[in-house]
């Protein structure tokens, strides 16, 4: 069962191939649309870069995990999750995980070209790239939690980031600062151990979470 | 006389209208007297002049914020695990009055901020936590009221004001370490309290009156509610047309 629907997923993310690319393209434009907004004046944009990133990053995992459950909602399969004999919990993890392996890992893969464009320097890249890696999954799966909970709600374009933004601004504070002091020089390991504690923290709990929000959801 | 009958929709609704009659006029005297005693009595600040009055709105407002919001949570939460009816109604009709005192406490600060700080508003760590409770809030009103289905709807906000209030503290002191230049707390410090008592009893006092003020408007509330959700049923409408 559990392969069953592993294989699903990943059948259904490589099938509409526009849902891994179009993120990474989002993510492109948005981060050369700032140049452009702000003038081409190189120490400005060093430093303020590291806050475009994250911004570009809280749009693309919004957007892709707005109407996570909708489809499986609308055609029943929340049910038959919740019926199967295979934990929901496990189930849930592993959306979690593949929903970021296919939205966040690609963009994680093309910060180096960023760092490129913007001239940011070796060390300073590596920290943002390990801000996201630790960063991002907290941020997938509290998007997922907010498309939760607006399952019984037909349109729901503007609720899900309303919801979920307050909820973000924990891990951005600690991720920009942590590249914010090591662009600085000072130390920033402290502010990783602390986004990763919020990670240990949110990613167990959040398949039980889910679980308790979708049976809410359907028992209406 | 046992909870489960002053839990009952129609009992509370029968029984509260000259409660919350009686507490709003109590309501209206109490903020007299407190407002006679914050603005005339109390001595003024040395440093601050006389500007600082405004903390008899601006601090109980900030604590009722909080407050309102834990009460909130603590309510869905009942009506959750337990299925009260009537606490679901209690746990949404907070949302807007701890809307509204996160507003008056963020007015209030900036009205204070101008003659102290020099500016309207800074981007320091309690105006900027305040800033995201109000968020949290509208964030449940605006669930809430997406809704077609309001008994679901209860459910789902109550999730979502549950989970913000695990999330309050943790948003509190991120914000809080990421920057702070707020005037100190100074009324918790238990040793040596900054504050003069004959500053700190009209403040206490003022405290004590924003809590009436919630328990009268949020049992007002909360008839609106019933009302709201028993229109159609046969009780209401007896008692209506009486």
């Amino acid at each position: 069962m559990l392969r069953k629907i592993i294989y699903k997923e990943f059948k259904s993310y490589f099938r509409n191939l526009n849902s891994i690319f179009l993120p990474l393209i989002f993510f492109f434009l948005i981060i050369s649309i700032f140049p452009l907004l702000i003038g081409p004046d190189k120490n400005l944009l060093n430093k303020i870069i590291p806050g475009i990133v994250w911004i570009t990053v809280i749009f693309t995992t919004l957007l892709s995990s707005s109407n996570f459950f909708k489809d499986e909602y609308n055609n029943g399969f929340i049910e038959t999750y919740l019926t199967s004999e295979t934990s929901l919990e496990l189930i849930l993890f592993l959306k979690i995980i593949l929903c970021w392996i296919f939205t966040c890992l690609p963009i994680i893969f093309f910060i180096p070209i960023v760092s490129i464009f913007f001239d940011i320097p070796l060390k300073n890249s590596f920290v943002i790239l390990f801000t996201l890696i630790i960063g991002s999954p907290i941020l997938v799966s509290i998007g997922i939690f907010g498309s939760s909970l607006t399952l019984g709600i037909p349109k729901n374009n503007v609720l899900v980031p309303v919801i979920t933004l307050p909820f973000y601004i924990p891990i951005l504070i600690f991720s920009a600062s942590a590249i914010e002091s090591v662009s600085s020089g000072l130390p920033y390991e402290m502010q990783l151990y602390i986004l990763t504690a919020l990670l240990c923290f949110v990613l167990p709990i959040m398949p039980y979470l889910l679980k308790y929000t979708l049976t809410l959801s359907i028992n209406n | 006389m046992n909870i489960s009958k002053i839990a009952n929709l129609k009992f509370f609704f029968t029984n509260t209208k000259n409660l919350s009659r009686f507490l709003g006029l109590f309501t209206f005297i109490l903020f007299f007297f407190g407002i006679y005693w914050g603005l005339y009595v109390a001595p003024s600040d040395y440093l601050q002049g006389e500007s600082y009055r405004i903390m008899y709105l601006h601090v109980p407002a900030a604590w009722l914020s909080l407050q309102v919001y834990m009460f909130m949570a603590i309510t869905g939460f009942v009506s959750l695990v337990w299925k009260v009816k009537i606490m679901e109604i209690i746990s949404i009709q907070c949302a807007p009055i701890g809307a509204y005192f996160t507003l008056i406490a963020l007015v209030t600060g900036m009205v204070w901020g101008k003659p102290t700080w020099g500016t309207y508003w800074v981007w320091d760590a309690r105006l900027t936590s305040e800033l995201i409770l109000l968020f949290l809030y509208i964030g449940v009103i605006a669930l809430y009221s997406a809704f077609s289905d309001k008994r679901q709807a209860v459910k789902i906000t109550s999730l979502l004001a549950i989970v913000g209030l695990v999330n309050i503290p943790i948003i509190h002191y991120s914000v809080e370490w990421w920057n702070t230049l707020h005037q100190g707390p100074s009324v918790t410090k238990f040793e040596q309290p900054s504050m003069h008592i004959s500053m700190l009893l009209p403040l206490l006092y003022m405290f004590l009156v924003f809590n009436v003020y919630f328990i009268a408007v949020l049992i007002k509330r909360v008839q609106l509610g019933i009302y709201n959700r028993e229109k159609r049923s046969k009780w209401m409408e007896d008692y209506l047309s009486d």
